[in-house]
């Protein structure tokens, strides 16, 4: 059996996802055993630019037309297609204010010249063409690009946690910061996956791997707000790694 | 079973010999709560503890551990890793070994989970009596005493620990430590006595259970359900501190391109989104409220037909670990009430 072909693509991101990959440094000789690499511009400037590919990565949210002519043509060329980290998947930071006046805040940075640019509000991936799997993150973890590459080489669809990150909070034994200190914790409504990372830290969860499953905004803003943070605070919070009305 | 008691001041003594019966854990202070640890040194021990955030399950059924290693055409390796490890767990509640004791019952009823009963077996458990605070509904759900389950258990009755010998491990204890332990006499029953007086005194929470099975029966439909839906987060934190919540998850881990790979387990939880979700999606608790309604009903209603009693042992720290103040001892008390907001 021929080994299956793959592109890995950036669109507006800050490539941190990319270099996870290229993090893998141990297993990376073992990966292109077993995938053909064709076109990855991050990592090597000569790729083939129009074969057709069994697995597309995507990287970073679409912020200009330029952008989604790019994620068009991948998809067009690509049996799977599996976005990849946070922005990819939720539109990241640069979708926190889309709802914004494009143009407006164009003028008020580059001026006059800000009208030639480039740019639309940002949109996730799914939000533009369909998108088969999402391995989120902020940058995503290499384990979990790892065994997705393994599920996907077996015919299986790659699986994510359904819960927040309290679940593995609580399973590693940590204080919550939420309860105990009256933290502005986004745990209880983020997905989990990263083990979690900060508040093993005693750092609170600011969301960066975005929203669970069936997560309850709602609530978590009332127990916020009887916490005693002012609407405005928690909505910066809650809109950094996901702006309002994404679905996944 | 055999009734002796240890002067307070030999327990550093006595600690010092059980070491010999396998590696001693015990609460330790963590930014002002508490967790089971291995010792580093004795005078860590937290013996006058509230509650741990996570119950002594952990050591039984860990949140993650893997079964087995697989390979197409080998067949599997089960996992031994660390089932023959010996511990002392040194100052487990009444309550936390009720809860044990009802893993017990599934784990190692019907079907015995070798995993389980190779810890069970090789950890010893020393339990150790406790005073109430307002979280504490255990004597309501009739686990505030245990008679069995435990190697030793200790009574604090002021100069002394009078012990309760549970097992011939625990016996084997008594025995290493040379004469450290006496008979009681008759001053010591009346501290026992008034000690366990004044512990049935001590209790903020009382709820009835008598009939509470039936009463959830009637009240399936009761809005409370919605109202308790509309609030909770599905974080799973009350699952995971539980020390009666037994659901978890299987999955594989595939090595990269091969078909072999390792089999884990993890702790799951029945407000998870996906846990009633099967392979056709269809999805047969899909709402919120249906999800923490069947974590009540099953513990309340289900595990009583099933084993007889109610699997809550009243530890109370769903309660302390709920964002929501989502409170079981109130959700049962509510549904008790004549009228009550949430019903119908
Ligand atoms: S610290 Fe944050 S993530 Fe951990 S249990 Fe508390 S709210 Fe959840
Ligand atoms: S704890 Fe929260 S902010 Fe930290 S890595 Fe995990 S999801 Fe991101
Ligand atoms: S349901 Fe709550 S009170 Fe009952 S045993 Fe579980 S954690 Fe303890
Ligand atoms: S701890 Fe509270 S919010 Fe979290 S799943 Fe349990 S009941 Fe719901």
């Amino acid at each position: 059996m021929s080994k299956p072909k793959v592109g890995i693509f950036g669109l507006t991101g800050c490539a941190g996802d990319q270099l996870a990959i290229l993090n893998c440094e141990d297993r990376l000789l073992d990966l292109v055993a077993l995938i053909d690499i064709r076109d990855f511009p991050m990592a090597s400037s000569d790729g083939n630019q129009e074969c057709a590919l069994d697995i597309a990565m995507v990287e970073g949210a679409v912020v200009t037309m330029r952008d989604a002519r790019r994620l068009r043509a991948i998809r067009q060329r690509s049996a799977t297609l599996v976005a990849l980290g946070t922005c990819a998947v939720w539109g990241g930071v640069a979708a926190m204010d889309r709802d914004l006046d494009r143009a407006k805040l164009l003028e008020e940075v580059y001026g006059e010249l800000g009208k030639e640019y480039d740019s639309c509000p940002a949109r996730a991936l799914h939000e533009i063409v369909k998108v088969d799997h999402n391995i989120t993150g902020c940058p995503i973890e290499k384990e979990h690009f790892l065994a997705a590459v393994a599920s996907l080489l077996n015919g299986d669809p790659p699986l994510y946690p359904a819960y927040p990150v309290c679940t593995e909070c609580r399973m590693r034994e940590n204080n919550c910061l939420l309860i105990e200190r009256g933290e502005l914790c986004c745990g209880p409504i983020t997905v989990a996956g990263c083990d979690a990372r900060c508040p093993q830290l005693r750092i609170p969860c600011v969301g960066c791997r975005g929203p669970v499953t069936d997560a309850n905004p709602a609530s978590a803003l009332a127990l916020f707000e009887e916490k005693g943070f002012d609407r405005e605070r928690i909505w910066a919070r809650l809109r950094t790694f996901a702006p309002v009305g994404v679905a996944s | 079973m055999k009734i002796l008691k240890l002067p307070k001041g030999k327990l550093d003594l006595f600690a010092s010999v059980v070491q010999q019966f396998g590696e001693l854990h015990a609460p330790v202070e963590q930014d002002g709560k508490y967790v089971f640890k291995r010792l580093a040194r004795w005078p860590d021990a937290r013996l006058e503890y509230d509650r741990t955030i996570l119950p002594p399950k952990k050591y039984f059924l860990p949140p993650r551990e893997t079964l087995f290693r697989y390979r197409p055409g080998e067949g599997f390796v089960p996992s031994t890793d660390g089932l023959d490890q010996r511990i002392v767990l040194f100052g487990v509640h009444a309550c936390d070994v009720y809860a044990i004791n009802i893993l017990d019952q599934v784990f190692l009823g019907k079907y015995k989970d070798p995993y389980y009963q190779a810890r069970r077996r090789n950890i010893a458990i020393i339990g150790i009596d406790c005073t109430p605070d307002k979280q504490c509904f255990c004597r309501s759900m009739r686990a505030d005493f245990v008679d069995h389950g435990f190697d030793l258990f200790f009574y604090d009755t002021g100069d002394y620990y009078q012990a309760l010998v549970g097992t011939a491990l625990g016996d084997d204890m008594v025995l290493a430590t040379g004469n450290l332990f006496e008979p009681v006499g008759p001053a010591d029953i009346d501290a026992y006595k008034e000690r366990s007086w004044n512990k049935r005194r001590a209790f903020h929470l009382d709820v009835e259970i008598r009939d509470l099975s039936e009463i959830f029966e009637m009240e399936y439909e009761s809005g409370i359900w919605d109202q308790l839906g509309r609030k909770c987060l599905s974080c799973g934190s009350c699952s995971m501190v539980c020390p009666t919540c037994y659901c978890y998850d299987v999955s594989d881990d595939v090595e990269l391109g091969s078909r072999a790979g390792k089999r884990t387990r993890s702790w799951d939880s029945c407000l998870y989104f996906n846990h009633a979700l099967v392979a056709s999606g269809e999805n047969f608790r899909r709402d919120r409220a249906s999800r923490i309604k069947f974590r009540f009903y099953h513990k309340q209603r289900g595990f009583v037909a099933e084993y007889g009693r109610p699997s809550c042992v009243g530890c109370g720290r769903c309660v302390s670990a709920c964002p929501v103040n989502i409170d079981t001892a109130q959700v049962i008390d509510r549904l008790r009430r004549v009228e009550d907001v949430g019903s119908r």
